[in-house]
């Protein structure tokens, strides 16, 4: 894991938010989380990563957060489906931002969405996780990067 | 030979060709024969007509002679019997020489001649009567006004030959019609076999080609049925590229395994490589494959560039994650009329294989990175270490949670980079004063990051600890890393009896020849040295134990006895003096794992490791200058142990101070892709544990030569 690469995706969803919504997202101080404290929101957007380094970035949003970002969007339909969809938009932006900045040496997958608790992440084991937190409004979120260099 | 080039076709062209002649024939006979019958239906016509034509001539005589005896004019009639008599007479000349006559409605129609011999022949007798008949009417109608003894000569003579004329005209009728009747039984006949033969012809032609078709058919079946059986069984993935690259229809049904897809035949290979291997290396295979095809490039020679020999290739799983593969793909050109016309491809799934080499690897540089670590806690006091590792763990910790929950504000982030360089300062000192350089290097790296942080200050964000965030994370590493590292070393630590789990010893190995021989060695050697030993031997019979081990591990334990009871074991005196018995002892432990490899511990309670000799030795034989030897540290020292002609002997004899002993173990060690560990204390003692792969099929077949000391 090297900071130019996570900073890549950090960007990715800074972007986002701000084209999107016209709001700056605040990022918070990084930290590490093991394979036994795993950060989840309601909806996580995963996207696993392959190629020089291994593992998946995921980002994980609280409904409320979500519903926030919709309906400053001007989309009236804040159901459950449509906040999912929304944080694997937020993925497949950082998917992309990805793409464009080291698709040659890396394999992107396309994003998948789960909803519920960290249970339903699988994260590589042995790994500690770099947690990001990303405010936007006052609403708590993370990216989390869980990346081993290729050996 | 070919047949114009039509091979195997040969046959059935020609049977065609038969039919079609047939058809041919019979189309053109019928043709003949047809306009011979309407000839002929003309001829009976005309044959007709000559019976009427002579009878109309008659009466017309006999009106002439009414009109004259009644002294009419007879100018009509007169001209009657003069078209009659033409008429019989160039119809006559047309049946015998053939020509064209007036037929019905002034029509001239022309009459062949007829050639039947029994017709020939009624019509020279009708020539005969004829002639003369003819004549006599010629020269009565060659005046317009004939007398009446002209007209009454002229109709005795037509007495005479009127009946005869009727009777051969009818002959002729019958005749011509018995002719015709001939032919038309002839085309009936020609029709019949032509059709016959034709028909039976097709029916040959069918025959002979659905038992061709069947026979075709049954080895285009039996082939097919060869080539699926072949491509259901085999393991590896076969197909065919195009041109277009594109994969050809039939395909080895491993190969969708091995791409974890069934919709391939057709599908372009490199828009499939493109889902799962990086765009760089699709780049390099669309390259090489236009290599391939390019009629210029030696196959051979471009095989080193294929950048598909090994690829890993990664599977999106479907659940935001891959699955890493690795593949080999092989290809080699088919060629069509001297034409590189496609790529037979051959893939397969080499996962496993790679894996292991991976791990092997990952091991030796493992191996490798254990043993820096090592001798880098060598001298390291154990308790020591292991408290200073604890708190090293609980420190970074404590990092991590200030960077996690320190951050509300600029304030608290202030705060918290005051606190974490104060956490890592003292963790860096903690760390040199143990004697962990290494890691104290690593933090002192991490503080220079956090006084960066510290003069940041107002401008302070949450992104800016990234970097400290990163290296946390790879302090963290290399602390687990000593931990584990300590942890193994701390189970040889101290007495044998605390080895990690063991294979069951056998209970004869302890007197197995070899391990006889090397109890011998020992004690001869330490009686040379006036020394006691006692060789205490646990684990397998050494004659047991696969090549090339068996026959190299001898001349291996002779140079670690040689090496413990010359350089390590005190002598009596010195080790009672030190609260040791006597006699030194040595432990010698051989275990056979289940994988094939073969773990041996040897270890005496001697000495332990003299960095303070090693120095010296080192400088008097121009290893190191005094200053080097004085920074060097304990890792470096106790690699030079290892050196070829390093000793710490002043002088040499039989048994030792050449300096030849464990650099011999190394060559060997290294030889054979394992790994060696060192353990020792001062006083106390020191221990070599090697750990040996299962022997591959090469070190088998070439067993090393063994140069061991026989006891």
């Amino acid at each position: 894991m090297d900071e130019q690469n996570i900073q890549v995706f950090i960007d990715g969803v800074k972007n986002y938010f701000l084209q999107q919504t016209g709001v700056a997202a605040e990022v918070g101080t990084p930290y590490l989380s093991d394979a036994q404290a795993r950060v989840a929101y309601e909806y996580t957007g995963i996207i696993g990563i392959s190629g020089s380094s291994r593992g998946c970035v995921y980002y994980t949003a609280p409904g409320a957060l979500l519903r926030d970002v919709l309906l400053r969007i001007g989309e009236s339909d804040v159901t459950p489906a449509n906040q999912s969809d929304l944080a694997g938009e937020v993925a497949n932006t950082i998917a992309g931002n990805a793409r464009r900045e080291f698709g040659k040496d890396f394999m992107i997958s396309v994003p998948v969405v789960v909803s519920g608790g960290a249970e339903r992440i699988s994260l590589p084991p042995d790994l500690r996780a770099m947690v990001v937190p990303i405010l936007w409004r006052k609403h708590a979120a993370a990216l989390v990067v869980a990346l081993a260099d290729k050996q | 030979m070919r047949f114009f080039g039509l091979g195997k076709y040969r046959v059935i062209v020609l049977t065609v060709a038969m039919f079609l002649v047939f058809d041919l024939g019979v189309l053109v006979l019928n043709f003949v024969i047809s306009s011979q019958i309407a000839a002929d239906a003309l001829a009976v016509n005309m044959a007709g007509r000559q019976r009427m034509l002579s009878q109309r001539a008659a009466k017309t005589l006999w009106q002439i002679n009414e009109r004259t005896v009644a002294g009419q004019p007879a100018s009509g009639e007169m001209a009657e019997l003069t078209e009659a008599v033409a008429l019989f007479d160039e119809t006559l000349t047309a049946f015998r020489q053939g020509g064209s006559v007036r037929g019905g409605a002034g029509v001239v129609v022309t009459l062949d001649r007829i050639d039947d011999a029994e017709a020939i022949a009624i019509l020279q007798r009708t020539n005969a009567v004829w002639e003369p008949y003819r004549a006599r009417i010629t020269s009565l109608l060659a005046n317009p006004a004939p007398d009446i003894d002209a007209v009454r000569s002229a109709l005795d003579v037509a007495r005479g030959a009127n009946l005869e004329l009727l009777k051969l005209m009818n002959e002729l009728t019958s005749q011509v019609e018995v002719t015709a009747a001939a032919k038309a039984t002839t085309l009936r006949a020609v029709q019949i076999g032509g059709i016959t033969l034709a028909t039976a012809n097709f029916v040959l032609i069918l025959f002979h080609f659905l038992r061709k078709l069947r026979q075709g058919d049954a080895l285009l079946e039996q082939a097919k049925k060869e080539t699926d059986d072949i491509l259901v069984t085999v393991n590896e993935g076969l197909f065919l590229l195009d041109r277009n690259f594109r994969i050809g229809s039939q395909h080895s049904h491993a190969l969708e395994g091995i791409l974890g897809r069934s919709d391939l035949g057709g599908a372009d290979f490199v828009d499939l490589l493109r889902g799962i291997v990086t765009e760089k290396t699709v780049g390099m295979s669309r390259d090489y494959l236009d290599l391939l095809f390019g009629e210029r490039v030696n196959e051979k020679l471009v095989g080193s560039l294929n950048p598909l020999d090994v690829v890993e290739v990664h599977f999106d799983d479907q659940r935001g994650g891959f699955v890493t593969k690795y593949l080999e793909f092989r290809f080699n050109r088919v060629r069509e009329g001297g034409v590189v016309a496609h790529l037979l491809v051959t893939a397969n799934d080499v996962t496993k294989r790679v894996q292991l080499e991976r791990a092997l690897k990952e091991a030796h540089e493992r191996a490798k990175g254990q043993m820096d670590l090592l001798v880098e806690v060598l001298q390291v006091e154990p308790d020591a270490l292991r408290d200073f590792l604890a708190a090293a763990a609980v420190c970074l910790d404590k990092v991590n949670t200030l960077l996690r929950e320190r951050t509300a504000s600029a304030a608290d982030r202030r705060e918290a980079v005051i606190a974490i360089y104060r956490l890592l300062h003292g963790l860096k000192g903690d760390a040199s004063g143990v004697g962990l350089s290494g890691l104290a290097e690593s933090i002192h790296e991490v503080e220079d990051l956090v006084v960066g942080l510290r003069e940041k200050h107002a401008t302070l964000d949450g992104n800016d600890f990234l970097p400290l965030t990163v290296r946390l994370e790879r302090l963290f590493t290399q602390v687990d890393a000593l931990r584990g590292v300590v942890n193994r070393f701390a189970q040889i630590r101290g007495v044998v009896a605390v080895e990690p789990a063991r294979a069951a010893t056998e209970p004869d190995a302890a007197q197995a020849p070899q391990v006889r021989r090397w109890r011998e060695f020992a004690t001869r050697l330490a009686e040379k040295q006036g020394k006691h030993v006692q060789l205490h031997y646990h684990g397998v019979d050494p004659a047991t134990l696969a090549s090339p081990y068996r026959e190299a591990l001898p001349t291996v334990v002779n140079q670690f006895i040689r090496n413990a009871v010359v350089h390590g074991l005190e002598k009596p005196e010195q080790r009672l003096a030190q609260g040791k018995p006597a006699a030194g002892n040595i432990a010698l432990y051989l275990a056979a794992r289940e994988d094939g490899g073969v773990d041996l511990s040897f270890r005496d309670d001697g000495a332990g490791l003299q960095l303070a000799a090693i120095r010296q030795a080192a400088i008097e034989r121009g290893l190191l200058s005094a200053s080097e030897a004085e920074a060097c540290d304990a890792r470096r020292l106790v690699e030079l142990i290892f050196r070829p002609a390093f000793s710490t002997r002043s002088s040499a004899d039989e048994d030792g101070g050449r300096g030849v002993g464990l650099d011999v173990i190394r060559n060997y060690v290294n030889e054979w892709g394992g790994n060696i560990r060192i353990g020792s204390t001062p006083r106390e003692y020191c221990h070599f544990r090697i750990s040996l792969p299962r022997p591959s099929p090469q070190l088998s077949a070439g067993a090393a030569r063994i140069n061991g000391e026989a006891a």
